[in-house]
């Protein structure tokens, strides 16, 4: 409703007559905004590869300025169409709100339901959930590894708990009198403790913890079913470790559920966790818990599992203590546990087992609660883990060693029916012991022999060691073992059945940006393609060090570079890479997609992208329209281009560019004066690339139509044409909506080399971003050969041409004619890297005179 | 010290990150590295000893990263410094080379490019004539 009324108070608002020239002038000012925002959104992505240093204060001064240019651009387009967007600003001030949240940290709990299933939880969430929770819960979705069923309470719940009672204001008291030194950490803690233990659930809530309880009772074998309720606290597994201080309570019979959960909350204020906090300089009021509700296993032997023994030096070899029944963490202290030495490398042989007496157990009931349980006789002196258990446990905890990069303290459980479920798992810090004079990298690295060095192409970093397992085309993947390194002819996606497993991928023939390449980023296992000769060099069984860093491939296991990686922290895992990849999520995804779908409205934009492209579709849209349709200038004339190709483009004359006595609304090219633009129609359509399409009838007709702007008299001015050309005698600005990508040509030739400069822009969208980028890098290659300055940020080619004579600069806006008319059609043909090849060779052919092609003489290369 | 040939390198950027990336990497190219991220810290340390490069922030609480650079020149003249920083303007860069800076690095900057500067610091150390320094 509140649209309507604004569209009308718009309509109804005597328009303010702004020449032409000046509207003209802000339209150029949105394109060039548009150009620098997307150029700064590439930027920003580029500092997550890994090849970057940067730290929090790039991030905050990145999306400040950012921001900076966004707010621009809506002033811009209110100056274009005064009060016609009103809710463009709200939207932008809420992602700024939203990015400023998670620049703030700690304090931001992010908007999510206050429940949570398992299996919704990405790592992603870890603001709402807790690290440990969404560690865990990525174990489940991503690893596909065995989890407790249960849900997550979230942070934002957290919140609504302290605000429902009060307690935000009770907090903030507490926290000065704390820094005021005014009561003790004890004092502060008693009194937030008991207000919350006392503290009413916000009814919401309640029915919410309920009802995901209730679907997990519902389940197979729900009957008897008991609760863990564990915490999950901001920062628990991450920067800070809070180890050990907050609550968990297990063996929770169903009712006992929102009693234990106000039980956790109150432990965040344990007079250790407090201590803790000042310690590090944490505020007291940006504290936030997530609480994690499991269902508990019904163990028969349950344990804790160290992939590197934190206490010794010794490199090769996991640590195992099980016991029967419940895990480890329950009963520390309380029993004695079977030790178990485990050999980290393949086949897992236990090096040294030590079988404690264990006379009795801890089992879950849900009548009784935690039972303290006699074991029989007979098995009180036997290890309570088979052989076969110990090597499924050891291949288990290196798949998630692997995915997590580093060494793992894991809790796990096999259950009554054997099956082994991950109750927990965290990094293990393990300090590097290596000092300079017993381990020297460099130096080992020297005496190393090098296999392979810079031949292929990185697709996933990171260093890993183990035996080649060759893959031959339709070989069965069954035998494929845990910890091989899969090395084969071709990259294929269906490697994806054995990725888990696989320590690392070599390839001979395979792009970084193929399928299986992403599967491989996906699983974070080292991965190179493209080495033309792996597998000529490579033979089955070798041991072999990948070191996908560098791009080496060393002979033999170099354990001091596989050891190196895993007690480094893993790049990718640092506070401000998790920090700039969510306040990315608010910038860089482009959601608004078809202008004529009705979803295009600035309500529907989540990211400054969206934003951006709203802005421009709109900016277009509304020169159009106040030229054409409502004739705003009187001596501005915009008409309409008759071509013999399918493509609706209206031009604004702007001076000279139009031969006088023309009809004002309908011309064709031979009226047309404007010198540049002549020729980048003669490139557009005389040189045949329109027509360049080596492909069925029926495609043709589909590409056509996604090139065709809906036809005039069936539809309202606002949605018709997005083509446009603003156009004088020595001058042109065309912005086409090709498909589903923007071309902005801009260009100026006179008899003056100095004046003289040309634009272009190409920009894709829909398509995946390998294939995007893919046709960015073929435009960017013919852009290149034809001496322009390229500059190529993932889908977005930016390239530039200046002070040429009349004669060359008339050549490369032909040629900029040529390529538009060609690349219309690419984002939806370049399904494969060889395309590339063959575009450029088609492209080559083009009936062109020979003037025209000089440049394209080594495009091949 | 080492008793080693190393090239040594002193990082001294107060943001851990910074420290945590390039220690590893140069490391593994053969440096010697030890890294700071508070600059009284990393001023003391260096009247310890000397080091052959060192590279640091410039905008840091405390003692900032120009009076550290000018006393690490004062004692030690031969000591080569590289400045990072994320606020490089026209009169940082040209005061650091007031100062006798070897290179500066706006932040950021990929790994390559600091280990290229290194190299390139390290190349200048080794053309110099051997210290006649005690």
């Amino acid at each position: 409703m509140k649209v309507i009324l604004d569209r009308i108070r718009a309509l109804l608002k005597p328009t303010r007559h702004l020449p032409f020239a000046l509207l003209f002038g802000r339209f150029q000012k949105i394109l060039s905004l548009n150009n620098q925002i997307l150029e700064r959104i590439g930027s920003m992505g580029d500092k997550l590869g890994g090849d970057y240093v940067f730290d929090r204060q790039y991030i905050l001064s990145a999306s400040q300025e950012l921001a900076e240019l966004v707010e621009a651009l809506i002033d811009h387009l209110n100056v274009l169409a005064p009060g016609k967007y009103p809710d463009l600003r709200d939207v932008f001030r809420s992602i700024q709100g939203q990015i400023q949240g998670d620049l703030n940290g700690m304090g931001h709990v992010p908007l999510t339901d206050d429940v949570l299933p398992m299996a919704a939880i990405t790592q992603d969430l870890s603001m709402a959930v807790g690290g440990k929770c969404a560690t865990l819960a990525e174990i489940g979705t991503v690893l596909g590894l065995r989890i407790p069923e249960g849900f997550a309470v979230t942070t934002g719940a957290f919140r609504r708990f302290m605000a429902h009672n009060g307690l935000q204001e009770q907090l903030q008291e507490v926290a000065e009198a704390l820094r005021l030194e005014a009561i003790s950490e004890e004092q502060a803690s008693q009194r937030l403790r008991q207000r919350i233990e006392a503290g009413q659930m916000p009814p919401n809530l309640e029915k919410a913890i309920l009802k995901q309880r209730d679907a997990l009772i519902a389940g197979p074998s729900g009957q008897g079913a008991v609760f863990a309720m564990r915490s999950s606290a901001i920062g628990e597994d991450g920067r800070h470790s809070f180890a050990g201080q907050f609550k968990s309570v297990l063996n929770l019979p169903g009712h006992a559920l929102v009693a234990a959960y106000k039980a956790v909350l109150a432990s965040t204020f344990a007079p250790s966790a407090i201590a803790y906090r000042r310690e590090t300089g944490m505020d007291e009021e940006q504290v936030a818990m997530a609480v994690m509700c499991q269902r508990m296993v019904d163990a028969t032997a349950s344990g804790v599992l160290y992939s590197l023994d934190p206490r010794s030096s010794d490199r090769d070899t996991m640590m195992i203590s099980a016991t029967w029944g419940l895990g480890a963490s329950v009963v520390a202290g309380h029993i004695t546990a079977d030790q178990f030495r485990v050999a980290r490398a393949t086949r897992h042989d236990r090096i040294r087992e030590v079988i404690a007496e264990k006379k009795e157990g801890f089992y879950a009931t849900a009548e009784a609660g935690m039972q303290r349980r006699p074991i029989p006789e007979p098995m009180q002196r036997i290890a309570c883990l088979t052989p076969e258990q110990i090597q499924e446990l050891t291949e288990t905890a290196l798949v998630i060693e692997r995915y997590f990069k580093t060494p793992q303290d894991i809790e796990f459980a096999f259950d009554s029916q054997g099956r082994l479920t991950i109750l927990q798992a965290r990094s293990l810090s393990v300090y590097s012991r290596s000092n300079a004079a017993t381990c020297d990298i460099s130096e080992v690295l020297q005496e190393s022999s090098v296999i392979l060095s810079g031949q292929g192409m990185v697709a996933q970093k990171g260093i890993c060691a183990g035996k080649v397992f060759r893959v031959d085309p339709d070989q069965d993947l069954e035998r494929f073992p845990a910890g091989g390194i899969l090395v084969t002819r071709f990259a294929s996606p269906r490697f994806a059945r054995v990725i888990r497993k696989a320590a690392g991928i070599v390839t001979d023939v395979g792009s970084p940006t193929g399928h299986m390449a992403t599967i491989a980023r996906e699983f974070r296992v080292p991965t190179i393609v493209d080495t033309g000769t792996a597998t000529q060099l490579l033979t089955n069984g070798m041991e072999i060090t990948v070191d996908a860093d560098a791009n080496k491939i060393y002979r033999g296991i170099v354990a001091e570079l596989c050891y190196q990686e895993l007690v480094e922290e893993n790049i990718q895992d640092t506070e401000e890479y998790r920090l700039l990849r969510r306040v990315l999520k608010k910038i860089s995804p482009l959601g608004l997609i078809d202008p004529s779908d009705k979803t295009f409205v600035p309500k529907a934009c989540q990211t400054y992208h969206d934003i951006t492209r709203f802005i421009h579709e709109k900016a277009v849209a509304e020169l159009i329209d106040l030229n054409y349709y409502r004739h705003y200038d009187p001596g501005t004339i915009a008409r309409r281009l008759k071509l013999q190709v399918p493509l609706d483009l209206i031009l604004i004359d702007i001076g000279g560019g139009i031969a006088p006595g023309a009809d004002h609304h309908e011309i064709g090219p031979d009226q047309i004066v404007s010198v540049p633009m002549r020729a980048f129609l003669d490139g557009l359509i005389g040189s045949g690339a329109w027509s360049l399409e080596p492909m069925s009838v029926d495609f043709r007709s589909f590409m056509s139509s996604l090139t065709r702007t809906a036809p005039s008299h069936l539809t309202t001015p606002q949605h018709v044409g997005r083509n446009l050309a603003v156009i004088s005698a020595q001058y042109a600005n065309i912005s086409l909506r090709l498909g589903y990508h923007f071309n902005m040509i801009d260009f100026y030739a006179c008899d003056n080399p100095n004046d003289n400069y040309a634009y272009f822009r190409f920009l894709g969208g829909v398509t995946d971003t390998a294939r995007r980028s893919r046709r960015a890098t073929f435009i960017a290659r013919l852009l290149t050969n034809w001496d322009f300055s390229v500059n190529q940020q993932g889908d977005l080619v930016v390239a530039r041409v200046k002070k040429l004579t009349l004669e060359r600069m008339l050549e490369k806006i032909y040629f900029l004619g040529m390529l538009t008319a060609f690349t219309r059609q690419l984002d939806v043909k370049m399904v494969s890297d060889a395309h590339i090849d063959n575009y450029v060779a088609e492209f080559q052919r083009l009936p062109a005179d020979g003037k025209m092609t000089e440049g394209l003489g080594g495009v091949t290369g | 010290m080492s008793g080693t040939s190393k090239t040594s390198v002193l990082i001294l950027d107060d943001e851990p990150i910074v420290c945590k990336r390039l220690k590893p990497s140069l490391e593994k190219k053969g440096y010697e590295v030890e890294v700071f991220f508070k600059s009284h810290e990393a001023d003391l340390r260096t009247t310890q000893r000397s080091f052959d490069i060192v590279i640091t922030d410039l905008k840091m609480e405390g003692m900032d990263g120009m009076q550290f650079l000018t006393k690490v020149k004062q004692r030690n003249p031969q000591t080569e410094v590289i400045v990072i920083t994320g606020f490089a303007t026209m009169e940082t860069a040209s005061e650091s080379f007031r100062q006798g800076v070897f290179d500066f690095l706006a932040k950021p900057f990929k790994l390559s490019e600091i280990e290229a500067a290194v190299k390139r610091a390290e190349a200048k150390l080794k053309s110099r004539p051997p210290s006649s320094e005690p």
